[in-house]
C-alpha cells in the first residue's frame, strides 16, 4: 500500500472514531450525568437472542438486573420479564421521572442534559431496565454513556490543546527564525526554560499555581490552556529551524530584491514549509495532549466531575475494591488504545510521506 | 516548439511581436517609473569596501577579510561588462553589493542622480528594482514549489502592479522572450532543467523592466551548448529590453564572447578594466596574466 | 573542551536558577495557601489561622519570602513543609533516592532491552522477525502509561504474584536483611516493569531506524562488497554508527522516564517524588512543590549533560566546534 493510501486509511479511521465520539448525544442511551442509586457497581448487561422457552428473537432483549445479596455476583438476573432493545427511540417523559427521582438526591445539582432536551437516541430500552452496555459506576451511571461523552471530552481536548500549542509553537517559532537578533535570544531562552522540566512535572507546576477548585466547564478551558501554553516549546525549536534555513535562500534574498516586504517573505515563502513540519507535529502531539489530559484529570488536576472524561472516568480505580473487582471500570482506559493506534499509524505514515525513516 | 534549439530568426520575430506587446503595455502603465534624463553612465560604484569578520579571537580581537578594497567602477549605459579574477578576489561580494543585497561598510553606489546607499527604505524599495541578480544556482534561486508563471510574475505581484489577470499575461509574455512555450505555465519549478530554470529566472529579473542585469556567474552551472545559448538569449534581449549588464565569471572564454569590456579582480581591486580584446591580447597586469595562463 | 564544560555548567546552572524563580513567583499568584483550607474549619479562628500564617512567615512580601528561601536553601533546608511540619530536604532526600532507584533501573534495563531488540530488527529490514518488532511496538506504543499500570495492579491483585503498591510490607521491620532486599524487590517489580514497558517500544523504534539508515549508507554496501559478513557488520558498524543519535535520544528518555515515573508512583503508591509532589500541589504546600520541581529539573538538566559528555567522547567531530 502507498504512503497516501496509508495517510488516508488513518485519516479515515481517526475520522470514523471521532465522529462517534461527536455523535455521543445520538449514539449514548443515556444522559451521562443520569444516576440510578440504586444499581452501583453492575457489570455489563448481557444481550439475549434466546429466551427461557428456547425461542430465538432478532431483536436482543435483556433483563433487569437485582441487586442480589452474593459477594460472587453483584446482581441477578431477573427473568421472569424481557425488554427488548428499542432502535431510535425518544427521550420519553417516562424517562424524565428517573430523573425527577434523583432530584432529591442530588439536591441542587441539575443535570444539564436530561431534563429540557427531547432528542433521538440510536437505542435504549424501557423506562423499567436500563441497559449498561459497559456496567455502571459508583453512582449507578451508565458507562457507556459516559465513555462516549469522556471520550467527546478528552478528544477534544487534546485536538484543542495541541491546536493551542502549534499555534503558538508557529508563531513564536517563526518569528525567532526570520527575525533572529535579541528576539530570537530571548525566544530559544524561554524554550529551554519550557524544556528544562519534565513535561508532566511542568503541567503540575502550571496548574499548582492556578485555583484548584472550579466548575466544570472552566476546569475544562483552564486544563486546555494549561498544555497548550506549556507545550509550544518544542513546535516552536523545529519551525525556528525550518524557518532559519528556509531565510536563508536564495529565492528570498531575490524576492527581497524585488523590494518585498518581511510579510510577504513569510507568507509566500517561509511559512509555507513551516506547514508541513507542523502538521507532522500534529500527529504526534494530539495523542501526547490525550494522554497528559487523562493523567491530569485522573489526578484530579483536569476535567472536573461532573463532566465525564475518559481520565476522570479511570479515576474510580484509584479505589482498591473497584480496581480489585469491577474490571468494567478498566474500558476508558481501553477505548484509549484504537485512538492512539491510529493517531501513530498517522504519524508514521505523514513522517514516511516526508521522506524520514519512521520512528 | 523545442526551446534549446530557438533560432535567431524565431526570436527575433518573437520579439517584435514582444516589442510591439511592450509599446502597447507601455500605454497602460509599465511596472516602474520612467528614466530620468538620458545620461550615459548607468550605474557608478565609488571607493566601496567591505570587510567580513573571520573569527573572534579569545581577546575579543577580530580577524577580518577585506573582501572589497577602495573599489572604483563605472558602467555605462547599454555597456555589457564581464568581472573576472581569481575566487577571494571579490567579484562576488561586489555583485551582491551592486544588486543591494548585501550592504557595503563604506562608499557610495549612484543609480540616476542618486546614492542608493545613502537612500530610506522606502525609496531603496524603488530603487532596488532598476538593478536585479540573477544567481549561479537556479535551483535554489527559484522555489521550486512555485509555478513558472508565478515565479516570473512574482515581482509584479510584490508591487500588487495592474490586476492579477494582467500579471498573469504579462509573465507569460516574458516566458515567451526567453523561449518558454505559454503551455508550461502551471508546471512547477522542480520540474524545469536546469537551462530553462534558467530561462525562468531572466524572465523574472526583466518582469520590472531593470536598468542594469547582474549575473553573478549564472552561466557556469550549464553545460557549453547551452552557455551559448543563453548568452545570445542575454544579448538579444539586451537590445529588446536596453539594459546593461555585468557578468561575474571565471571563465575567460564565456567572457570573451559575452562582454563588450572586461574588468579584471583582484584581491578585492580592479586592476584592468579595458575592451575585452585589448585586455586578453595585451594583459598589463601580473594578476590578469595569471588568469589568462591559467585556462 | 574545558571552556565547553564549564559553557554547559553554567547554563544549567541558569536553567535550574531560573526555573525555580520562575516557579516560585508563579506560586505566589496562587489563590489561597495552605491555610486557606484551614479556614474552612469551624473550629478554627480567624485569628488562629493569622496567626499560623505569621509563624509560618507567610504575611510577608514576596521579596523577603525569597531571600528567606534563599536562605533557606544556602542551610541546606530548601524550605518548608507546612503539611508534614519539616523542612523540604528531609522529605526530598528520602523521597528522591527511590525515585531515582526507580527511573534509573528502568533506563538501564530498557536500554539493555532495547538495543539489542533494535538491532535484531533492523538487520534485516522487512523480514519477519522485523515486522513482528514493528507489529509488537506499535501495540505497546498504543496502550497508555495509566492503563498499562493499572492493568498490571489488577493482574497482582487477581494473582496474588506482586504486591499491590507501596514500597514495603507491613511488618518490614521484623524481616531479616535479606528479606528486606526481598520484599523491597517485590513491590518495585511492577513500578519498574511499567516504566520499562512504557520506554522500551520508542528505543526500540528509534534503535532500529538508526541501523536501518547505516546499514543502507555507501560505507557498508562496499564493506559488504569486500566480503565482511552480515552479523559482523551489524555489530560492529551499524552499532557504532546508531551511537550517536541514540546518545542524544538519552535526553528525551529521561524527560519521558521521569514524566512516567510521577504517574506511576502515584498510582502504585511508590514513596517517590511523584506523590509528594502531587499532594503538596493538592494542598498547596507552596515550598514542597518548588523543591520537587527543582529536583526534577536538576535530574534533567544533569542527565542531558551526561549525555552529551558521552555524545562527546562518541563523536569527535562536535569536538572541534
Amino acid at each position: 500500500m502507498t504512503g497516501r493510501h496509508r495517510i488516508y486509511l488513518a485519516l479515515g479511521f481517526l475520522g470514523a472514531l471521532h465522529a462517534s465520539v461527536l455523535l455521543a448525544s445520538f449514539l449514548a442511551p443515556y444522559d451521562p450525568k443520569v444516576q440510578d442509586r440504586e444499581l452501583p457497581f453492575t457489570p455489563p448487561t448481557r444481550l439475549h437472542f434466546v429466551d427461557v422457552r428456547g425461542r430465538f428473537h432478532l431483536r436482543p432483549f435483556i433483563y433487569t438486573c437485582e441487586p442480589s445479596s452474593m459477594p460472587a455476583a453483584p446482581c441477578v438476573e431477573d427473568r421472569t420479564r424481557a425488554f427488548p432493545l428499542r432502535f431510535f427511540v425518544r427521550e420519553s417523559s417516562a424517562g424524565l421521572e428517573v430523573e425527577k427521582a434523583n432530584l432529591a438526591d442530588r439536591g441542587a445539582e441539575l443535570g444539564v442534559g436530561g431534563l429540557k432536551r427531547r432528542h433521538w437516541r440510536l437505542f435504549g430500552v424501557d423506562q423499567q431496565a436500563r441497559i449498561f452496555l459497559l456496567g455502571s459506576d459508583g453512582l449507578g451511571r451508565d458507562q457507556f454513556s459516559r465513555l462516549l461523552h469522556g471520550g467527546q471530552v478528552s478528544l477534544l481536548a487534546g485536538i484543542l490543546a495541541a491546536g493551542l500549542a502549534l499555534g503558538l509553537g508557529l508563531m513564536l517559532g517563526a518569528v525567532a527564525g526570520f527575525y533572529g537578533g535579541w528576539v530570537d535570544e530571548l525566544i530559544m531562552r524561554g524554550v529551554e526554560l519550557f524544556l528544562a522540566l519534565p513535561w508532566l512535572y511542568l503541567l503540575f507546576a502550571v496548574r499548582a499555581f492556578l485555583p484548584l477548585h472550579l466548575s466544570a466547564v472552566q476546569s475544562f478551558f483552564l486544563l486546555i490552556a494549561v498544555m497548550g501554553v506549556v507545550g509550544w516549546a518544542r513546535p516552536a525549536r523545529l519551525v525556528r529551524c525550518v524557518v532559519l534555513s528556509a531565510r536563508e535562500r536564495d529565492y528570498v534574498a531575490a524576492a527581497r530584491g524585488f523590494g518585498a516586504s518581511d510579510a510577504y517573505l513569510l507568507r509566500r515563502h517561509v511559512l509555507p514549509q513551516a506547514f508541513g513540519v507542523v502538521m507532522t507535529q500534529a500527529g504526534i502531539l494530539i495523542p501526547q495532549f490525550i494522554l497528559a489530559e487523562v493523567a491530569l484529570s485522573y489526578l484530579g488536576l483536569g476535567v472536573a466531575e461532573p463532566v465525564p472524561s475518559l481520565g476522570n472516568l479511570l479515576a474510580e480505580l484509584q479505589q482498591y475494591h473497584v480496581l480489585a473487582s469491577y474490571w468494567w471500570m478498566f474500558l476508558p482506559g481501553v477505548a484509549l488504545i484504537p485512538v492512539f493506534a491510529g493517531y501513530y499509524a498517522l504519524a508514521n505514515a505523514l513522517q514516511e510521506g516526508a521522506g524520514v525513516v519512521p520512528t | 516548439m523545442n526551446t534549446e534549439n530557438v533560432t535567431a530568426a524565431t526570436l527575433v520575430g518573437h520579439g517584435l511581436t514582444s516589442l510591439t506587446a511592450l509599446s502597447v503595455s507601455r500605454g497602460e502603465g509599465r511596472p516602474y517609473v520612467s528614466r530620468s534624463g538620458m545620461t550615459t553612465t548607468a550605474l557608478q560604484v565609488r571607493a566601496l569596501s567591505k570587510a567580513y569578520v573571520q573569527r573572534r579571537t579569545l581577546s575579543g580581537k577580530t580577524i577580518s577579510i577585506e573582501a572589497l578594497r577602495n573599489v572604483e567602477l563605472t558602467l555605462q549605459v547599454d555597456c555589457t561588462l564581464g568581472l573576472v579574477g581569481e575566487s577571494g578576489s571579490g567579484k562576488s561580494t561586489l555583485a551582491r553589493c551592486m544588486s543591494l543585497l548585501e550592504r557595503p561598510d563604506s562608499g557610495e553606489i549612484w543609480l540616476d542622480g542618486k546614492n542608493l546607499l545613502s537612500l530610506k527604505t522606502s525609496e531603496l524599495r524603488c530603487a532596488r528594482r532598476r538593478i536585479q541578480i540573477i544567481f549561479q544556482d537556479p535551483a535554489r534561486a527559484l522555489n521550486p514549489r512555485f509555478s513558472a508563471v508565478e515565479l516570473v510574475a512574482e515581482p509584479l505581484e510584490v508591487l500588487r502592479w495592474n490586476t492579477a489577470e494582467a500579471r498573469r499575461r504579462r509573465a507569460l509574455d516574458l516566458m515567451e522572450e526567453v523561449g518558454l512555450s505559454r503551455q508550461w505555465e502551471n508546471r512547477l519549478a522542480l520540474e524545469f532543467s536546469g537551462g530553462q530554470r534558467q530561462r525562468l529566472a531572466i524572465a523574472r529579473a526583466l518582469a520590472l523592466e531593470p536598468r542594469i542585469l547582474v549575473l553573478d556567474e549564472a552561466l557556469s552551472a550549464l553545460d557549453p551548448p547551452l552557455q551559448a545559448q543563453i548568452t545570445k538569449l542575454l544579448l538579444d534581449l539586451k537590445v529588446l529590453h536596453g539594459f546593461s549588464y555585468v557578468l561575474i565569471s571565471h571563465d575567460l572564454r564565456l567572457v570573451e564572447r559575452a562582454v563588450d569590456e572586461v574588468a579584471v579582480m583582484h584581491q578585492g581591486t580592479i586592476v584592468e578594466r579595458d575592451k575585452v580584446r585589448e585586455v586578453f591580447a595585451a594583459p598589463r597586469h601580473t594578476a590578469t596574466q595569471a588568469l589568462l595562463e591559467s585556462c | 573542551m574545558l571552556r565547553y564544560f564549564t559553557r554547559r555548567l553554567l547554563h544549567g546552572l541558569f536553567l535550574v536558577v531560573g526555573v525555580s524563580l520562575l516557579t516560585f513567583f508563579l506560586l505566589q499568584l496562587a489563590p489561597g495557601d495552605f491555610f486557606a483550607e484551614m479556614r474552612l474549619n469551624p473550629q478554627m479562628t480567624a485569628e488562629s489561622v493569622a496567626a499560623l500564617r505569621h509563624q509560618y512567615g507567610l504575611d510577608r512580601s514576596v521579596a523577603t519570602r525569597y531571600l528567606l528561601w534563599i536562605n533557606s536553601v544556602r542551610k541546606g533546608e530548601l524550605g518548608f513543609s507546612f503539611a508534614y511540619d519539616s523542612p523540604v530536604a528531609s522529605l526530598l532526600w528520602a523521597r528522591a533516592r527511590n525515585t531515582l532507584m526507580l527511573t534509573l533501573s528502568a533506563m538501564l534495563l530498557s536500554w539493555l532491552i532495547a538495543v539489542p531488540v533494535g538491532l535484531g530488527c533492523g538487520a534485516r529490514p522487512g523480514g519477519w522477525s522485523d515486522r513482528l518488532c514493528l507489529g509488537a511496538t506499535s501495540s505497546l506504543l498504543a496502550i497508555p502509561d495509566l492503563l498499562l499500570a493499572l492493568g498490571l495492579l489488577f493482574l497482582a491483585v487477581r494473582t496474588g504474584w506482586f504486591p499491590t503498591g507501596g514500597m514495603v510490607s507491613p511488618g518490614f521491620d521484623e524481616l531479616s536483611g535479606w528479606g528486606k532486599v526481598r520484599d523491597v524487590l517485590s513491590h518495585f517489580c511492577l513500578p519498574v516493569a511499567t516504566l520499562v514497558l512504557g520506554t522500551v517500544p520508542v528505543l526500540v523504534r528509534h534503535v532500529r531506524a538508526g541501523v536501518v539508515e547505516v546499514l543502507a549508507s555507501p560505507f557498508i554496501r562496499a564493506a559488504r562488497a569486500h566480503g565482511i559478513p552480515h552479523r559482523r557488520l551489524v555489530a560492529r558498524y551499524a552499532l557504532r554508527g546508531a551511537a550517536a543519535p541514540l546518545i542524544s535520544l538519552l535526553g528525551l528518555t529521561i524527560t519521558t522516564l521521569l514524566s512516567g515515573s510521577l504517574l506511576i508512583e502515584v498510582v502504585m503508591s511508590w514513596p517517590g517524588v511523584g506523590p509528594l509532589l502531587w499532594e503538596a500541589v493538592l494542598a498547596r504546600d507552596l515550598y514542597v512543590v518548588v523543591g520537587t520541581v527543582m529536583f526534577s529539573t536538576l535530574f534533567l538538566v544533569g542527565g542531558n549533560m551526561i549525555a552529551d559528555a558521552l555524545l562527546l567522547a562518541v563523536e569527535p567531530r562536535i569536538r572541534t566546534e
